[in-house]
């Protein structure tokens, strides 16, 4: 069951990081950007869990974890050089 | 009657798997064809919280059940929790982050704007600042 279904939800999450390649590229502002790696991080979080279920390799999942707090401290880095001009401690 | 339990959360986790699927794809078409920064947040939210913390719970889920995992099945379910708790807090307040950091240092045009509070609010503040 889940060899079959799973290829179909790889395909839309594989559209999905397309787009926000797209965007990556794309984007106008640095901010827009920053936006995009987040959502295509936590996507790739996702990815990770798919492919724990896929290949039936339990370990794979604690990548999610440390790529979830990835994209916050990216976040986070952006918006404080923007708000104060520098990067901090 | 165990069994028939089990069916029932694998189906339950694979439908929240669908649901997750088609909220991501709906996020990045958002993402790229909506006009400007703060528009575009709104898709960004879909994205995060309907695209990777909904299909998150349904692997915690599917997961839980699957017997091919073997007792490595309660690590993949944990990780998945912890990883969806920690994205559904965190993914609110990076955007919150950016948007008001893109909002101070005037680095995107604020554009459908009906009142901008913050602005004025600013404004007010500089000139109090002046007159002292």
């Amino acid at each position: 069951m889940l060899d079959i279904y799973l290829p179909i939800i790889f395909a839309v999450f594989l559209a999905a990081f397309t787009l926000y390649i797209i965007r990556i590229v794309k984007g106008p502002s640095v901010v827009d950007m920053a936006l995009a790696v987040d959502c295509l991080a936590f996507d790739l979080a996702v990815f990770i869990g798919l492919l724990t279920l896929y290949f039936n390799t339990p370990f794979l999942i604690i990548g999610a974890i440390a790529l979830a707090l990835w994209a916050y401290i990216l976040d986070i880095y952006i918006a404080k050089y923007f708000v104060r001009r520098e990067v901090g401690e | 009657m165990f069994e028939v339990i089990e069916w029932f959360v694998f189906i339950i986790g694979l439908i929240l798997i669908t649901i997750g699927a088609i909220c991501d794809l709906a996020g990045a078409l958002g993402l790229v064809r909506f006009p400007n920064f703060f528009v575009r947040l709104h898709a960004a939210t879909v994205g995060t919280i309907g695209g990777a913390v909904i299909p998150l719970f349904g692997i915690a889920l599917v997961s839980a059940v699957s017997s091919q995992l073997g007792p490595f099945r309660w690590t993949v379910a944990g990780g998945a929790v912890i990883a969806a708790f920690l994205i559904m807090i965190i993914a609110p307040a990076g955007s919150h982050a950016l948007a008001y950091a893109a909002h101070k240092a005037k680095v995107v045009p604020v554009e459908p704007k009906v009142c901008d509070l913050l602005e004025e609010h600013e404004k007010r503040k500089a000139k109090g600042a002046e007159k002292k």
